[in-house]
């Protein structure tokens, strides 16, 4: 992966099509919202939006932020951080009995 | 971060300039500290996140909850509006390392503009949940983190706006964007993005997960 | 390239002086910055030690009216928030900003000017959180005209106008209707400033560490110093967002009514039981570990032999820096949390022990079968490893959870914590002065006094700290004003012993300011050292090295003089003396002209703008308040359009490599 910096970055038409993924994406989740209020889906309902959302959240990284394309060792500056955030926080709010998917 | 942007070696100094004297990532200084203060707002915003989900579930002898006021179908639009700003500010990067010193300033400006309509919507609805619903930051812990959560939210997409149009009155003064002031583009352009994902987690953990069925 | 030197900047005529008053205001020079940090922590430890000495008198005997219960409260809560944030962290931050590019072989950290901007960070919170002393004396009775009505500052006079619900400001305990004093005010935001000076450093600390080391040094050769510095940069960088936002969360619920930590309007204060403590037990390893770096140092070169287990040291520090995090509610053994959770941060908090039981035996490994120096520095970090692991020890009995229940807000923790803080950072902290003092001044410290200092200090240390862990286990809760009259001949030891501390740290002042004028002159490399610091001429040059230093192996300074007989034993070269010498001469004499980034006001001033904003706060809601928040923001900004619009160096960048490393 040392050359990975190397490879070729995005043409804008291809960030247009990245954005209309994400647009798509966040359609769904609106969608589901819905669906959700008018036959309640559970745990279900939960695990998708999450899913969908961190989806969303790596595409914007890996590819408008570029961090496919940058140093190995930024990726793990940068996930270190929300990983080590995601842990924490998790288990605060586990020790809260706060975090449960079927809300 | 703002000062950060400006620590730059000499102008003529090209990023790669000290390979040989030194072992290093290979990265601009710039960049990684960049990249270093974002993965430490992962701790600043989880930490806001937290507070939220704490008490977004309870019951408070004064209402309404944020989740019982919240209006999916405007947030919805304004999250759409945000997420497209990334769209406007990669487009603005694009242009920028082609050297298209012109479509790079329509695409700052777009992107200050899709921030700034963003920035407005949270006015509207501040104002909405304080005068219309009766949530005022005092109402109860929800309500309190709610908007504390939003408005840091906010903060950081008001800092953006003004770098991305000190940016854009850069470019116009100097009639384009030198090597310099490229990283400076590169570095705004990533807290931008930053400043997103924290949105796009916003609206799915805080807005779409909690509301209350049937409110809003 | 030649426009940008000959164009004036735009705000003020670049600072020039290089000596006198306003070279410190305006440099951008690691080794000032450092040792600005170092003085001005070395006189907060004078306020905070006094602080110490004033209670001690109140405790010598079990009914004293020697302070009110006010002022007790007040003295013990800025004691403690003095050493942690005004002492340890910043004479630890003297150490790194000095040392980290002296060490890794460059002219500057990455970032000079943001560094000179943590430093006034720095200062101007350490003031703002005292300030409030001030305004207690001279507000009037019944308030300030305009202060929300339940923070009137006339509730405190004399140290009681100190901050007094001690350093982790429990909620609600430390919210407006307990603690109603501004004080608290003061050292929130005190403290939030102080923690924007330290996330400055830590993105500058950790850039530099991995974009400007000298060619040659890859990780595993980088000191171990300097990898504390880096695994404390990232402690810092990871938990200091945290307790912003948990301060934010304060200020908030005193200055604008929110109800986060207001149980009677379901607010939750085990939240900030949870927020605290995830930066507040990171913070335990940023207190510790450059300590344990400098160690690591200095008992390598009175030992006379190469650490040992070098990459076991420097991974036993990260593990530490790691489980740090996993740790937190071990504190909270007595706030109700779930068994599940006692159990799992009783186990995490043995595990600690293991990494620093690894570090322990690697230090004695390394002066096992040494030609051990006994020179003063190496007496201070043998002080130290002794202290440490019985503070070590007497904290791992803290993760036995029932034990805990016993011992949580006794004295017994009082004594532990301060055997790992005073037993271990602070007589590492002293050992590395000692150590680098000819490297800073020039000059050798009297090694005599010096050993007089550390003997007071041993001795005067274990009176004061070790009676306090059998008070604890008898049931002296700690933060009292008055205690069982039963205990009152132990307390009596501790407050001789204190007063045993204090003469030392006078002997200690002595020698520092006559060894200054009249030490010996230490020469080139005067402990026979292994880094690469030693390698330039005492005090270095503004530019550090005037030939970007070549990195071979660990300890390379070392290795240019050293070889090895048949038996692995070290043997100095013939040529050692000589190459010394040689290097010195370079050092003094760059072969070719260094141009180095240029001093500035803007640091200063956009420092200055944010302490105002912090007052403003305070005082939000009358007029002056509102100018003050709007004044300060605008200083910082015009200060950032200054710091924008001038280059880090004015002169051109020179067309030989030798100048190219400044930044």
């Amino acid at each position: 992966m040392a050359d990975a910096h190397e490879i070729e970055h995005p043409t804008p038409a291809q960030y247009v099509k990245i954005a209309i993924l994400l647009a798509v994406l966040t359609a769904i989740e609106v969608s589901l919202f819905y669906i959700n209020e008018a036959a309640d889906l559970g745990w279900i309902n939960t695990a998708a939006l999450l899913v969908l959302a961190f989806l969303k959240f790596v595409i914007v990284i890996g590819w408008y932020m570029h961090l496919r394309f940058e140093r190995a060792s930024v990726g793990r500056f940068f996930s270190a951080g929300f990983v080590l955030a995601f842990s924490l926080y998790a288990i605060v709010l586990i020790s809260f009995g706060v975090l449960a998917l079927n809300r | 971060m703002a000062t950060a942007a400006h620590e730059a070696p000499g102008p003529d100094a090209a990023p790669t300039a000290h390979h040989d004297e030194h072992e290093s990532t290979g990265v601009d200084n710039r960049k990684l500290g960049m990249w270093a203060f974002l993965s430490s707002e992962f701790l600043f915003f989880g930490a806001l996140i937290t507070n939220y989900l704490l008490y977004s579930g309870r019951d408070f002898a004064q209402g309404p909850t944020p989740a019982q006021v919240y209006d999916i179908p405007f947030t919805s639009v304004s999250s759409f509006v945000l997420l497209m700003s990334s769209l406007t500010m990669v487009l603005a990067h694009n242009a920028v390392s082609r050297g298209d010193q012109s479509a790079t300033r329509t695409w700052l400006l777009a992107t200050a503009m899709l921030g700034s309509i963003f920035l407005a919507g949270q006015v509207f609805e501040f104002t909405e949940f304080v005068v219309e619903q009766g949530m005022t930051l005092r109402t109860n812990p929800a309500a309190s983190a709610f908007y504390v959560l939003t408005g840091f939210h906010g903060t950081h997409v008001a800092i953006g706006v003004i770098m991305l149009l000190s940016l854009f009155g850069l470019s116009r003064r100097l009639g384009g964007l030198s090597d310099r002031r490229f990283l400076n583009l590169e570095l705004v352009g990533l807290y931008w993005h930053f400043v997103d994902i924290i949105w796009i987690v916003i609206f799915t953990v805080v807005y779409l997960l909690t509301a209350t069925p049937g409110g809003g | 390239m030649t426009t940008t030197a000959d164009r004036p900047t735009t705000i003020f005529r670049r600072p020039t002086a290089h000596t006198g008053f306003w070279s410190w205001i305006t440099t951008v020079d690691h080794k000032k910055i450092g040792i600005m940090y170092g003085y001005t922590a070395f006189i907060f430890f004078l306020i905070g030690g006094t602080e110490a000495l004033l209670l001690r008198i109140h405790l010598s005997s079990a009914e004293n009216g020697f302070l009110g219960a006010a002022d007790y409260n007040g003295l013990f809560t800025t004691h403690a928030v003095t050493m942690i944030f005004l002492v340890v962290m910043p004479m630890s931050a003297a150490f790194m900003n000095y040392l980290l590019p002296l060490m890794i072989g460059a002219r500057d950290v990455a970032f000079p000017r943001l560094n000179a901007l943590s430093y006034w960070l720095f200062l101007f919170g350490g003031l703002f959180l005292y300030s409030g002393l001030a305004f207690s004396a001279i507000a009037p009775p019944g308030g300030v005209a305009g202060v929300p009505g339940n923070i009137d500052p006339s509730d405190a006079r004399g140290f009681g106008a100190l901050p007094d619900a001690g350093w982790f400001m429990y909620q609600p305990n430390a919210g407006a209707h307990f603690s109603p004093s501004l004080a608290l005010d003061f050292a929130v935001l005190g403290l939030q400033i102080l923690g924007i000076a330290s996330l400055i450093s830590a993105v500058n600390f950790i850039v530099t560490f991995f974009n400007l080391r000298a060619k040659g040094m890859r990780l595993l050769r980088v000191p171990v110093f300097i990898w504390m510095t880096v695994v404390t940069a990232f402690l810092l960088l990871f938990s200091l967002p945290i307790i912003a936002i948990a301060l934010f969360m304060v200020t908030f619920d005193r200055q604008f009514g929110t109800l986060f930590f207001d149980a009677s309007a379901g607010g939750d204060p085990i939240l900030w039981q949870h927020l605290f403590w995830l930066f507040g037990h990171p913070e335990v390893y940023i207190l510790i570990l450059p300590a344990m770096g400098i160690v690591s140092e200095v008992l390598p070169v009175f030992s006379r032999k190469p650490l040992f287990g070098y990459a076991a040291v420097v991974f036993a520090g990260t593990a530490i820096a790691f489980l740090g995090f996993g740790v937190w509610a071990h504190h909270m053994f007595s706030s109700g949390i779930t068994p599940v959770a006692q159990a799992g941060f009783g186990l995490t908090t043995m595990t600690i022990a293991i990494p620093t039981g690894i570090k322990i035996f690697n230090w004695l490994g390394t002066m096992w079968l040494g030609k051990i120096k006994m020179a003063t520095p190496m007496l201070f970090c043998i002080g130290f490893v002794a202290m440490f692991t019985i503070g070590g020890l007497s904290g791992v009995t803290h993760s036995i959870v029932p034990s805990d229940w016993q011992q949580t807000d006794t004295y017994y923790i009082v004594g532990h914590f301060h055997y790992v803080l005073f037993g271990g950072a602070i007589f590492g902290l002293f050992g590395g002065l000692y150590y680098w003092f000819p490297k800073l001044t020039g000059r050798m410290m009297n090694d005599r006094l010096g050993k007089v200092h550390f003997w007071l200090w041993i001795i005067g240390f274990n009176t004061t700290f070790a009676p306090m862990h059998w008070l604890g286990l008898q049931g002296m809760i700690r933060r009292t004003w008055r205690y069982d009259p039963s205990l009152e001949f132990w307390n009596q030891v501790v407050s001789i012993g204190s007063y045993i501390i204090a003469l030392g740290l006078l002997v200690f002042i002595f020698n520092f300011w006559n060894s200054k004028r009249r030490g010996a002159i230490a020469g080139m490399d005067p402990w026979d050292a292994r880094t690469l610091e030693w390698s330039i001429p005492n005090p270095p040059p503004a530019h550090n090295f005037s030939v970007v230093p070549v990195v071979h192996s660990l300890d390379d300074f070392w290795h240019q003089k050293y070889g090895e007989d048949d038996e692995g034993r070290p043997v100095r070269r013939a040529d050692a003396d000589e190459k010394v010498a040689h290097l010195g001469e370079i050092g003094a004499h760059p072969p070719t002209p260094i141009h180095l980034p240029n001093p500035s006001y803007f640091p200063i001033l956009m420092a200055a703008g944010i302490p105002l904003i912090a007052y403003g706060i305070i005082f939000h809601l009358s007029a002056a308040g509102k100018a003050l928040i709007v004044g300060g923001a605008l200083l910082s900004l015009i200060a950032l359009i200054g710091w924008g619009s001038e280059p880090l160096e004015e002169a051109p960048a020179p067309a030989h490599p030798a100048g190219a490393g400044a930044h």
